[in-house]
C-alpha cells in the first residue's frame, strides 16, 4: 500500500515519462522541436482551462461548463470584431467569461446546490446561447493575418498560446504555495466548516473560484476563435472529458483539498503529448475519446482505492501533510 | 464536491422535513404548470390540439419517458445523475440495427439493451462499490462506451435491413402506437417496484439516509449500483426503440438525451440528493417538459432557446428543492 500511494503521488511524472516514451517508439521525430512545440499548442487550450479548474478542485467545486464557456467567448469575440475592432472584441470575450464564472459562483453560492448538478445546468444554458448566436453556423473574423501571427513559434517552441500557459501556471504555482488566499482554498476545500470557524470567508473563496475558472475558459476560447480565425458553436465539446482527466492525472482531487499548480502542468502535458502522438498515428476521434476516458477513470479509482485505505486505517493525512509545497517538490 | 452519501450522513433528520408542504406545492404547481401550457398552446396554435399532434408528442415523449422512469431511480437513491445516457442510447440504437443481419432483429434487440445494461453495471460498480462520483464516473464511462460503440461500427450511420420490425416499432396495438405502450408498460413496472416492492423501500432508504439504511442491513452498494443499471436497460430500450423507429442510428443519436431525463425528473420534484420521489411525478415533469417544447416549436421557436429553457428549468427546479428543503448540497 505504501509503494500504491506513493506511485500515486509521483503518478504525474511516471506517467508523463511513460507516454513520451511510448509516443517517442511509435511515433518517428517525435522529439523534434516543431512536434513538441504543436503539442505544447495544443496542449495549452486544454492547460488554460485546466488552470481554473485545478483552483476549483482544490476548493471542492468542479465546473463543467467550461468547454460551453470556451465557445461562446470565442464566437463573441469573433464576433464583434466588425463592430469595435480585433482587441477590444478579444477583451469583451474574455469578459463573457467572467461573466459566466460570476453566474455559475453566485448560483452555487447563493442556491446552495451542488456544484457537479449546477454547472451541469448552466452548460447547457451557455452551450444553447452559442447556437442561438451563431444561428449553428461557424461564424470567420476579419483579419486572417492575425491567425498567422498567432501561430508563430518563437525560440522554436512557444506559440503565444503556450507560452501564457507556462507563465500562468508558474503564478498560480506560487500563488497556491507561498500566498495567503492561496493557503485559504486548500482549507476551505479540506474542511469547509473549519475553515469557516477560522475565519476563512469561503463562500467568497468559492465564488471567485468560480470566476476565476470562468474567465480562464473565456480567455481559451478567446485565443482558440483568433488562432483559428474562427468561432463555433460546437468548438470544446470534447473538453470536458480531456480537462478533468488532465487535472485528475496531475493528482489534483475531485474530493477537494488537494492538488498542485504543477501537478496540473504536468498531467497537461501529458494528455497534449498523446494527443499529437495519436493524431500522427492518425488514431480516430473515438478511440481517444475512449483513451481520455479510460486515464480519467483508472486514476480516479486508484485516488479513490489510496484514500479509502488512509481513511479506514485512521491515518486521514492532516491539512499539513496535504501542503501544497511538499506536494508541488514531489512533483 | 463531497460524496452524496457523505453530506446525507450529517443530515439524519432530513428526511422527514417539509415534505409535505414540499408534497403539496410541487403536486398542485406542476398540475397548474401543464394546464397552462395546454391553454396557452390551445390558443396560441391552432395545430396544438389536434390529435395529430398530441399523438406526435406522445410518442416522442415515450421514448424520454422510458430513460425517465430508469434516471428516476437514479436520483432517488441519491446518484445524482446518468450523464452515461446518449452513449447507452447510441448503444441500444446501432447495435439493434447493425446486428439485424447477422442473427435476427429480436436477438439483436435483447443483446444491444443487455450490452447497455453492461455499461450500466460499470457505471453501477464504480458508483456504489468503489465510491467514485456519480458524474464523473458516468462521464468518463460514457465517453469510453460511446468510443467503443463507434468504433464497432466504424464510426459510421447503421441502417436498419428488416422492414418487419420497423413495422412493428412504428405500427399501432387498439390504436396506440406500440411505442407508447412499451412505454406505459415500463413507467407501470417502475412504479410498482420503486413504491412497492423492497428494492424501491431499499431505493428510497440508501437515498434518504445512506448510513441509516447500510446499518439496517440493506445492501446499500447493491441498491445504488442497481439503480445505474435499471437506467441503462431502460436507455438501451428505448435506443433500440429509437433506431427502429428510425430506421438509421449515428453514433451521437442520444445526444441531449440525459438532460430532458434529468430535467423531467427534478421538474417533476424528485430531490437531486436523493430518499424522495417517485415515477408518476417524474412523469409529470416530463409531460410539463414535453408539452412546453412542443408548444415552443409550433410558436416556432428554434432549438438552441429549447436547451436554454431547460437549463433555466433544471436550475430553477434544482434551486427549489434546495430553498423548500432548507438543506444544502455543498
Amino acid at each position: 500500500m505504501r509503494f500504491l500511494s506513493l506511485a500515486s503521488q509521483h503518478r504525474v511524472v511516471i506517467i508523463l515519462g511513460l507516454t513520451l516514451i511510448i509516443s517517442a517508439l511509435v511515433v518517428p521525430g517525435y522529439f523534434s522541436a516543431s512536434t513538441l512545440g504543436l503539442g505544447l499548442d495544443r496542449a495549452a487550450t486544454i492547460g488554460l482551462i485546466a488552470i481554473g479548474l485545478t483552483v476549483l478542485l482544490i476548493a471542492g467545486q468542479i465546473d463543467l461548463s467550461g468547454g460551453a464557456v470556451f465557445a461562446l467567448a470565442g464566437i463573441i469575440s469573433v464576433i464583434l470584431q466588425r463592430e469595435i475592432g480585433i482587441l477590444p472584441a478579444a477583451i469583451v470575450g474574455i469578459l463573457v467569461g467572467t461573466v459566466a464564472g460570476a453566474i455559475n459562483g453566485a448560483l452555487v453560492v447563493g442556491l446552495k446546490v451542488n456544484s457537479l448538478v449546477l454547472t451541469l445546468a448552466t452548460m447547457l444554458i451557455f452551450r444553447s446561447l452559442a447556437h442561438w448566436i451563431t444561428n449553428s453556423q461557424p461564424v470567420s473574423g476579419t483579419d486572417i493575418m492575425l491567425s498567422l501571427a498567432l501561430a508563430k513559434t518563437y525560440l522554436d517552441i512557444f506559440t503565444i498560446r503556450s507560452a501564457l500557459f507556462i507563465v500562468l501556471i508558474v503564478l498560480l504555482h506560487v500563488w497556491l504555495t507561498r500566498t495567503i488566499p492561496g493557503r485559504n482554498v486548500f482549507a476551505v476545500g479540506s474542511n469547509p466548516a473549519a475553515a469557516k470557524e477560522s475565519g476563512i470567508a469561503s463562500d467568497r473563496i468559492v465564488f471567485f473560484g468560480f470566476v476565476f475558472a470562468g474567465t480562464l475558459a473565456g480567455l481559451a476560447g478567446v485565443l482558440q476563435s483568433l488562432v483559428t480565425n474562427t468561432g463555433s458553436p460546437v468548438f470544446g465539446s470534447e473538453l470536458t472529458v480531456a480537462v478533468i482527466a488532465a487535472v485528475v492525472v496531475g493528482g489534483t482531487r475531485l474530493e477537494g483539498g488537494r492538488g498542485s499548480a504543477l501537478g496540473t502542468l504536468g498531467g497537461v502535458l501529458t494528455i497534449g503529448s498523446l494527443t499529437i502522438a495519436m493524431e500522427f498515428q492518425s488514431v480516430p476521434a473515438y478511440v481517444q475519446q475512449v483513451v481520455s476516458g479510460l486515464i480519467l477513470i483508472l486514476l480516479v479509482v486508484l485516488d479513490r482505492a489510496v484514500t479509502t485505505k488512509g481513511r479506514a486505517s485512521g491515518t486521514r493525512p492532516a491539512l499539513i501533510s496535504d501542503n501544497p509545497i511538499t506536494q508541488g517538490g514531489t512533483t | 464536491m463531497s460524496d452524496a452519501a457523505m453530506e446525507i450522513s450529517v443530515n439524519p433528520d432530513r428526511f422527514t422535513r417539509g415534505s409535505k408542504l414540499v408534497d403539496a406545492l410541487s403536486k398542485a404547481g406542476l398540475a397548474f404548470a401543464i394546464l397552462a401550457v395546454v391553454l396557452y398552446g390551445s390558443v396560441v396554435s391552432p395545430a396544438f390540439f389536434t390529435s395529430g399532434n398530441l399523438l406526435n408528442v406522445l410518442t416522442s415523449m415515450s421514448i424520454v419517458g422510458i430513460v425517465v422512469v430508469g434516471m428516476t431511480f437514479v436520483l432517488v437513491v441519491g446518484g445524482l445523475a446518468d450523464l452515461s445516457v446518449p452513449a447507452t442510447i447510441a448503444c441500444g440504437a446501432i447495435l439493434s440495427l447493425g446486428l439485424q443481419p447477422m442473427i435476427g432483429p429480436l436477438p439483436a434487440f435483447v443483446l444491444a439493451v443487455g450490452l447497455a445494461g453492461l455499461i450500466g453495471l460499470l457505471n453501477g460498480v464504480l458508483v456504489g462499490y468503489v465510491g467514485i462520483n456519480p458524474i464523473i464516473a458516468t462521464l468518463g464511462i460514457g465517453t469510453i462506451g460511446l468510443g467503443i460503440v463507434q468504433a464497432a461500427v466504424g464510426g459510421v450511420i447503421v441502417y436498419g435491413s428488416n422492414p418487419a420490425s420497423a413495422e412493428f416499432a412504428k405500427g399501432r396495438l387498439f390504436g396506440i402506437p406500440v411505442v407508447v405502450l412499451i412505454f406505459l408498460v415500463i413507467a407501470l413496472i417502475g412504479h410498482f417496484v420503486l413504491s412497492r416492492s423492497f428494492w424501491g423501500r431499499w431505493t428510497l432508504a440508501t437515498g434518504g439516509n445512506y448510513s441509516a439504511a447500510e446499518a439496517s442491513a440493506v445492501p446499500v452498494q447493491a441498491v445504488k449500483a442497481g439503480a445505474f443499471v435499471i437506467t441503462a436497460l431502460t436507455a438501451g430500450i428505448s435506443g433500440g426503440l429509437l433506431g427502429l423507429t428510425l430506421q438509421s442510428a449515428r453514433p451521437l443519436i442520444g445526444a441531449g438525451y440525459e438532460f430532458s431525463a434529468i430535467t423531467a425528473v427534478v421538474v417533476g420534484g424528485v430531490s437531486i440528493i436523493g430518499g424522495f420521489g417517485s415515477v408518476p411525478r417524474a412523469i409529470a415533469g416530463l409531460i410539463f417538459v414535453q408539452l412546453l417544447t412542443n408548444v415552443m416549436v409550433l410558436d416556432g421557436v428554434r432549438t438552441p432557446i429549447q436547451g436554454f429553457v431547460l437549463g433555466i428549468l433544471i436550475v430553477g427546479a434544482v434551486g427549489m428543492d434546495a430553498a423548500l428543503r432548507k438543506r444544502g448540497v455543498a
